[in-house]
């Protein structure tokens, strides 16, 4: 973009974004909640008050000054292990969703300006790849892989990757018929920087609704498969980790199972809360008056 | 007629053909993701030479790719799905014993999701901006954000620790103590029934308001025709065209989901049964509990097609 | 032969079809042959459907014709390299009917005006944004509109920028598809004069495309009438009004409205029988026969040719020598 229409853009974007968080509750709280994530995840060090993994004999402690959630059955601080989970929770769900958005774009875009057999065949893929349950397919996948985070969040970035593509594919058919894109043809504009230039900005605009309602599938799933003991590897924490462990003593410290589900579920709420947000800002029926 | 649903029946068979190969064909190619040498990696850290070799031709890992793929099928459609690494046993006969649990909860949980959701979603639909609208979207956002396998620990820590209604863990066999097993599979359907409940009253309520807000329908009432006459006859033909779209979505899920579920209530079904053998590298075990319930989808999918086919005759054709 | 002599668009025999779900092709443009001098104003008159817009995109390589040829100064830019395609395609622009949709909706006008430029890239970004800046000065698009969208634009200046945007390229022929068609009658008439306008100073050849004979006949140097994917009659447009030779002209010059009073205005209009035949399944023989009140059997039974019947008037009629006599005895009767 050139520096003249940048000048006038760029502050009217800003203005009108912050606009958008005043008039919209949902959005701003949803928002300022994934900042104070970002800063704990960043700042995790400063906030916990012990080491996540140091071992000590106070077995299941109940929350006091010095532990402020108590301890688990290794004697670990509860309140430094939901800390140090937050970074491992948000790197998953942007590790999963990236992933299924270097898979599901390329293929999805390639579907939808391509046509032909080139088309029928991916389709195909998707169609077959949706009618696998999710999480089934994504243990399968990490099974294969080998356990771990990064392994289980490929996984299901794999799971996620036929949705993408599935919406990419559409928007592009959708964009590839416009007139713009027969003038751009008109002016000898090579088939790649049609595709840069013109269908990937206005193609990809649906997709970051959808990009933002996967990061809250992405970190249930990190949670379902940490449950499951495909995530995370002890004796590092994640929320849904360390739900697996407080449920084999539930019945003597049963507080302990609330604070991480809690987590997961605010944050997964935040992140759905901003992708409906987003959804009905970007409508294009409601811009209509604009 | 019948005749022509027949032959419609054959052809949406026949189209799910591919699905069905292109399905096996992915299950297949799960071993192909094992990073280095899967014969290896299945062996495990202490095993000798002789014994990787062994496994590697016992899985037929030194044949070609395609003659893998082809035995592999030829094998599946006979009902043999090969023998557990671990216990020697058939895969085929470990699922089969172990489905009609999952299947159990799934089902209960189906049933509960349609008997709840609906019913709220047209109530939200129906007092659309009303607070009623807004508790039913709440609780919908609620029951979408909610991990599941949490939800089922909470459930039972109130009903079966608390209260003492319902047994924590374990299930029966359905085919024995109906009764017994409904009352076993209760908590763990209920788990899975959120997020379900949520979806289905969303998508209701949103295909619903789409109706009653159409041009269409605002000329109905204009005509004096009474609310509740509009919403049976217009609002609820096409709620269930997206009803039936959901169910299938939200059964695809459920089965999902079982997986969590079966491990906080301990229940022996194909769930557990994939988590245990991906975790002990048991593929064939892997591949096919995934090929059972992957074929379980399908055949849903295409009653559901049919279904469709009878409610919306426009779809026949397509 | 120089390239000078080459007309600058020659169609020969070109025939577009689409396919239409499974095993049915749609043939919008059948079998058509025309010839565009350099210089000229050519019009293109037909009903929606009639795949005057096809046989557009197709002189503009936007549509590969299924059979035949489209000749640029002789030359058919589809057997070229791509590259060397691209190139040359450059010449020949086409603006269309809605300057909403050929405008990307994410680019200011400034952005969408230069494209050309960008695509080319032989200048810096300065010198290009300064080639758009004049060209829309030229169109009469101010440097306020410059950091504008779409969106912020009239139906006439987004259309003033398009055309801006094709003149950056300094192309020979620009193919007008119903460009002034989608635009208030106010602007219709400013774009018109535009075009006319630009046309002096740059020396362009135009391919107009309307379906409103009314504008054609006063623009144009020589006017074809296209009906369901053919041509059914070519002449020089100051010949067309009164020595039209094809029932379906008659029809549609006698549609025009007149600027008269109703009470003055000779009632002649001739209404047009059903409505227009399915291009996929097009009636036999001659193609206007189901809605012409002079058909015969020999229009059922065989496709009339184009015939010149003066010089440089061409027409597909079986009755064309005859047909305005019996028009005029209709008229006598009623």
């Amino acid at each position: 973009m050139d520096t003249t229409t940048k000048a006038i853009a760029t502050p009217g974007r800003f203005i009108s974004f912050l606009n958008w968080l005043r008039s919209d509750l949902r959005a701003a709280l949803s928002l300022g909640y994934l900042l104070l994530l970002v800063i704990v995840s960043v700042a995790a060090p400063l906030i916990a008050t012990h080491s996540p993994i140091a071992q000590t004999p106070d077995y299941l402690a109940p929350a006091d000054a010095t532990y402020l959630l108590g301890t688990d059955d290794l004697g670990r601080d509860v309140f430094s292990r939901v800390i140090y989970g937050t970074p491992m929770s948000l790197i998953a769900s942007f590790t999963a969703v990236g992933v299924g958005l270097a898979i599901g774009l390329p293929f999805g875009m390639m579907a939808g300006y391509m046509g032909g057999w080139v088309d029928i065949v991916i389709s195909r893929v998707i169609d077959t790849l949706l009618s696998f349950p999710g999480i089934v397919l994504a243990v399968a996948v990490t099974g294969a892989l080998g356990i771990g985070l990064t392994n289980a969040m490929i996984a299901v970035g794999i799971v996620f990757a036929p949705n993408i593509a599935r919406l990419i594919r559409i928007q592009t058919i959708v964009v590839k018929n416009q007139l713009y894109v027969d003038a751009a043809r008109s002016f000898g504009m090579p088939v790649h920087r049609i595709i840069l230039r013109h269908v990937v900005p206005n193609a990809i605009q649906p997709v970051i609704v959808q990009v933002t309602v996967m990061l809250a599938g992405a970190l249930l799933a990190e949670a379902s498969l940490s449950f499951l003991g495909l995530g995370v590897q002890p004796p590092w924490p994640s929320w849904g980790q360390m739900l697996a462990r407080g449920y084999t003593y539930m019945e003597i410290a049963p507080e302990q199972m609330y604070v991480p589900g809690i987590a997961i579920l605010l944050t997964a709420l935040a992140y759905n809360g901003l992708g409906e947000s987003l959804r009905a800002r970007l409508d294009p029926t409601r811009r209509a008056g604009r | 007629m019948q005749n022509q649903f027949l032959r419609f029946l054959l052809w949406r068979m026949v189209q799910f053909l591919p699905v069905v190969a292109m399905a096996t064909l992915t299950i297949f190619s799960l071993i192909q993701l094992v990073p280095g040498d899967p014969a290896a990696t299945i062996a495990g850290e202490y095993a000798t030479a002789e014994n990787i070799e062994a496994i590697r031709h016992s899985l037929g890992l030194d044949r070609p790719l395609w003659e893998q793929y082809g035995i592999w099928l030829w094998n599946a459609a006979q009902g043999d799905l090969s023998n557990s690494l671990l216990s020697g046993l058939p895969v085929m006969d470990e699922v089969l014993r172990r489905l009609p649990s999952t299947l159990t909860i799934a089902v209960l949980a189906l049933c509960i999701a349609v008997i709840v959701g609906v019913p709220l979603g047209v109530l939200a639909a129906t007092r659309a901006d009303t607070m009623l609208d807004r508790l039913v979207t709440g609780i919908a956002s609620l029951g979408v954000a909610v991990p599941n396998f949490w939800l089922g620990m909470i459930l039972v820590s109130i009903f079966a620790l608390g209260f003492g209604w319902f047994p924590t863990t374990g299930a029966r066999p359905i085919s024995e103590d109906f009764w017994g097993a409904l009352h076993h599979a209760a908590l763990p359907a209920a788990t899975l029934a959120t997020g379900g409940i949520a979806e289905i009253a969303r998508q209701l309520r949103s295909s619903l308001i789409e109706v009653l807000q159409s041009q269409y329908v605002r000329t109905l009432r204009a005509k004096g025709l009474p609310n509740y006459l509009i919403l049976w006859k217009h609002g609820l033909r096409n709620a269930a065209l997206t009803l039936l779209t959901v169910i299938g979505l939200v059964f695809n899920h459920m089965l999902g989901a079982t997986v969590a579920t079966e491990a906080v209530f301990a229940i022996s079904g194909t769930g557990s049964m994939i988590v245990n053998a991906a975790i002990n590298k048991d593929f064939p075990v892997v591949q096919g509990a995934v090929f059972v319930l992957v074929l379980i989808v399908i055949v849903m999918n295409l009653i559901i097609d049919l279904f469709y086919s009878l409610l919306d005759p426009r779809v026949k054709k397509g | 032969m120089n390239k000078q002599e080459h007309p600058i668009i020659q169609a020969e025999n070109v025939t577009v079809r689409f396919p239409v779900g499974r095993r049915k092709t749609l043939t919008a443009v059948d079998n058509v042959s025309i010839s565009v001098r350099r210089g000229e104003t050519f019009g293109l008159i037909g009903e929606s459907g009639s795949g005057k817009s096809t046989l557009g995109r197709a002189i503009v390589c936007l549509e590969r014709p299924t059979k035949g040829t489209v000749l640029h100064s002789g030359q058919d830019l589809h057997t070229l390299p791509r590259a060397a395609m691209r190139r040359h395609r450059q010449q020949y622009q086409i603006i269309f009917q809605d300057p909403a949709a050929a405008l990307d909706p994410r680019m200011t006008i400034l952005r969408s005006v230069r494209e050309p430029l960008d695509v080319e890239g032989k200048s810096s970004l300065a010198e290009r944004n300064a080639r758009a800046l004049e060209m829309m000065g030229k169109v009469g698009l101010g440097p306020a509109f410059a950091g504008l969208y779409p969106h912020q634009l009239s139906g006439g200046q987004k259309q003033r920028a398009c055309i801006a945007r094709v003149l950056t390229l300094q192309p020979s022929l620009i193919v007008c598809d119903e460009a002034v068609a989608a635009l208030d009658v106010s602007i219709q008439a400013e774009i018109l004069n535009l075009l006319a306008d630009l046309q002096q100073e740059f020396g362009l050849t135009y391919l107009f495309i309307t379906h409103n004979i009314g504008v054609v006949e006063h623009i144009s140097d020589t006017v074809a009438v296209m009906y369901l994917g053919q041509i059914i009659e070519i002449a020089p447009a100051d010949r067309l009004a009164e020595h039209y030779l094809h029932p379906y002209t008659e029809a549609l010059l006698s549609a025009e409205p007149v600027a008269l009073p109703t009470a003055m205005r000779p009632d002649r209009r001739i209404l047009l029988k059903g409505e227009l035949p399915s291009p996929m399944d097009p009636p036999s023989g001659c193609r206007f026969r189901t809605r012409c009140r002079h058909a015969t059997e020999l229009c059922a039974a065989q496709a009339p040719g184009l015939r010149e019947l003066a010089p440089g008037h061409l027409t597909a009629c079986h009755h064309a020598e005859t047909f305005r006599e019996k028009t005029a005895a209709y008229e006598g009767v009623s």
